[in-house]
């Protein structure tokens, strides 16, 4: 029996470890483990849904605000309001700009170093050696996540754990003169993001052996199904078999009930699979590959360049790096879009306490986020069930590092560790979310 | 001067934060002084240092030997965050113990190779000597740079005394005004006392360093992401609830059983940052408990 770990997985987001068991005859083994559960739903036990938002919000610190809004909407189903139009607009600016900065650092600071120094010393594949070499990638990288930033704090209050939104509300709107101030610099940002998204693209490209080698396995798609276009926030999901067959749209009530949680054996991270499909892939390779447009000039332009060199459906986890970079493209595009909006219109409504169940899903930057929340009459919070994406993707990701395994072996092959965890970080997981 | 940055369980809000520094970060690691960061480099064992950073919560034996190995490499530690600090909001799981936690998530599993989880969740200073306190949820990009401007240069980072009243720029209402209210049912106006006028704020014993950024600027009864102020840690017979119970009671001219019954969900309103937090829970009207031993650290 061979045996290989990695403890810590470095550059990730959260504290997680590897272990490949290769028996004889068997096919290799992978296991992700994470501990440490924090029981997010049983802290949020007992909250008002007044103090529901910033609890579920330290979640995670990368993708608070879409907890935050996920937990909003899922308690407006519960007492069945509806956010006005213009909040809608405002989450959906805010979602946008979390979304921009989380890939910007994970691109940045997680992945870009493999790309950039794929056969250098693993010690030196960081921003910091990055920095030493060529100073203007990591501050064209970080000026970025410092874009997406800049707008978070306008919109939300605050760039990590924004604090503007709440159940049915908002606490202010962007006045006109931010809204212009936001719009130029994005502007001025436009060389940074098109200069970006072409160092992403060649990078892989330059690599591209490699890309299309690791982790490439074929497994279902699951994603919020947008009007022929990619979507954050939705009524629909959809759900597709990995050539791009079988495909199915689910309500979120459908969707809730075809899935199917069960334990890990080594880790404190609970796997989700659709009913029917089995283990499911989320993320920005299943957005794209269901619903195969990002519905903006820019984005889709770049978008038809990705499909005709990696095809379609796109199953290469690397090739999950280009996506990211055009759904930074996209991001920013209907961040100007969204900030031409006048603020015309309520932005909150009243909101009064009621007994109830609703659930929400959205689309996180690493893939579906689930929320189910119960209520007392008195506001409460009587139950509360999230799905996080790692809780999908453990499973492929899995499938992809024990193929890895497979075809290089554990065994004598230096380069092994490397091309593991360049695979994991393709998938961008989150721990803290999966542990929460 | 070389720095870790190590997290333990947390969000990596405090990371992003770290990130977010823009011209002190790239100062940082331009002149090469990060040599700990798993989030950022290729590395397992924590190198000797002179600052190191500890971002989270201890919540099993593997955070704990990560927090001692720290201790044991790193000339001085800080606690970064109000997780570290104070236990945060993750701290709030203290209300439940372990195994009832995890039965009711996982039901009867048994993992293999899992480690021992904590019979308490507390502060970081709890299980290691801690030389600075740094709270925040996460604490702003100002605080964190002058914060590390100070210590990197071998001075004694400044500690924030008061309140968030202190730096609060807000008018009174009037008293009494209706309540005890909640923010999603009738939204508060901007400028003025948010306690004043009915909300469960906790300024008044929330640490400042803020800015007041809550209250200030946007208009919202602060949640108490700081942590205690000097006054609330030290004063034995200052409690989160009673306090913040009593100037409810007073604003909305209620009795202070009426406000209980109203805000009734007092482990989130009172305590969402600091629950686990031994100073507050060790509490007795007789004083003198050991937090009182770590005022100068404090």
């Amino acid at each position: 029996m061979a045996e290989l770990v990695i403890d810590p997985i470095t550059r990730i987001g959260g504290i997680a470890a590897l272990r490949i068991v290769a028996e004889e005859a068997t096919p290799p083994e992978a296991c992700l483990s994470a501990f440490g559960y924090r029981g997010f739903e049983q802290i949020a036990l007992g909250a008002h849904l007044d103090n529901l938002l910033p609890v579920v919000s330290r979640i995670c610190g990368l993708d608070s605000l879409f907890h935050q809004l996920c937990a909003a909407m899922a308690v407006e189903k519960a007492l069945g309001v509806e956010a006005p139009s213009r909040l809608r607009l405002l989450r959906e600016l805010a979602l946008h700009a979390q979304l921009f900065e989380r890939h910007a650092v994970s691109l940045s600071v997680h992945s870009l170093p493999d790309l950039l120094f794929p056969s250098s010393d693993p010690s030196l594949r960081n921003l910091v050696s990055i920095y030493s070499v060529d100073e203007e990638v990591v501050r064209r990288l970080l000026g970025l996540k410092s874009l997406g930033s800049m707008v978070l704090q306008e919109v939300g209050g605050n760039s990590v754990h924004p604090v503007n939104f709440r159940t049915g509300g908002a606490a202010r709107d962007v006045p006109g003169e931010k809204r212009d101030a936001l719009r130029s610099k994005l502007e001025e940002a436009r060389p940074l993001l098109v200069e970006t998204s072409r160092l992403i693209k060649l990078l892989l490209r330059r690599n591209e052996e490699m890309a299309s080698r690791i982790g490439n396995v074929p497994a279902p798609s699951l994603a919020l199904r947008g009007p022929g276009q990619v979507t954050m926030t939705g009524e629909r999901a959809a759900v597709v078999g990995p050539q791009g067959d079988g495909e199915q749209d689910l309500s979120p009530h459908d969707l809730l009930g075809r899935l199917r949680e069960s334990n890990s054996a080594y880790s404190h991270v609970r796997n989700v699979s659709v009913e029917g499909y089995g283990e499911t892939r989320v993320g920005p390779l299943s957005r794209i590959n269901i619903n195969g447009h990002y519905g903006t000039s820019l984005a889709d332009g770049e978008l038809e360049e990705v499909k005709s060199q990696w095809g379609f459906p796109i199953h290469a986890c690397l090739v999950g790096h280009v996506l990211r970079i055009l759904e930074m493209v996209h991001a920013w595009e209907k961040m100007h879009e969204l900030l031409k909006e006048p603020d015309e219109g309520e932005i909150s409504l009243e909101v009064k306490p009621a007994a109830g169940k609703g659930a929400a899903v959205l689309e996180a930057p690493e893939g579906m986020l689930i929320y189910e929340v119960e209520l007392t009459g008195e506001g409460l919070v009587k139950d509360l069930n999230l799905v996080t994406p790692l809780q999908f993707n453990q499973r492929v990701l899995e499938t992809s590092l024990a193929k890895i395994a497979e075809e290089v072996g554990i065994e004598g092959e230096p380069k092994i560790m490397d091309m593991l965890q360049m695979a994991i970080r393709a998938y961008a997981p989150c721990i803290p979310c999966g542990l929460h | 001067m070389q720095i870790a940055l190590v997290s333990l369980s947390s969000c990596l809000g405090c990371q992003a934060v770290f990130l977010g520094m823009e011209e002190y970060l790239y100062a940082i690691i331009g002149e090469n002084r990060i040599s700990f960061a798993p989030f950022i480099m290729d590395n397992r064992e924590v190198a000797p240092v002179d600052l190191a950073l500890v971002e989270g919560t201890v919540r099993h034996a593997g955070h704990f030997m990560r927090a001692r190995e720290v201790r044991e490499k790193a000339e001085r530690v800080v606690a970064l965050g109000t997780c570290a600090c104070f236990g945060g909001v993750q701290g709030l799981a203290d209300r439940f113990a372990e195994d009832t936690m995890l039965r009711r998530r996982f039901g009867d599993a048994a993992w293999e190779g899992a480690p021992a989880g904590v019979k308490r969740l507390l502060p970081l200073d709890s299980f290691i000597k801690v030389d600075y306190f740094l709270p925040g949820c996460p604490p702003t990009q100002d605080l964190l740079r002058k914060f590390l401007e100070a210590a990197l240069a071998g001075a004694q980072p400044q500690r924030e005394e008061t309140t968030v009243c202190a730096e609060c720029r807000v008018v009174s209402p009037g008293i009494p005004q209706p309540g005890p209210r909640r923010t999603t049912e009738a939204p508060p106006e901007r400028g003025k006392c948010l306690m004043e006028a009915g909300y469960a704020c906790m300024g008044p014993l929330t640490r400042d360093g803020c800015g007041a950024l809550c209250p200030t600027l946007m208009g919202l009864p602060c949640r108490g992401c700081r942590g205690p102020s000097d006054r609330a840690l030290l004063d034995p017979h200052v409690d989160m609830r009673e306090e913040t119970v009593r100037r409810l009671a007073r604003a909305t001219d209620s009795k202070a059983g009426e406000v209980e019954s109203a805000v009734n969900d007092p482990v989130h309103a009172f305590y969402m940052f600091c629950l686990a937090e031994p100073a507050l829970r060790r509490r007795r009207p007789e004083g003198s408990s050991p937090f009182v031993q770590r005022l100068g650290e404090r």
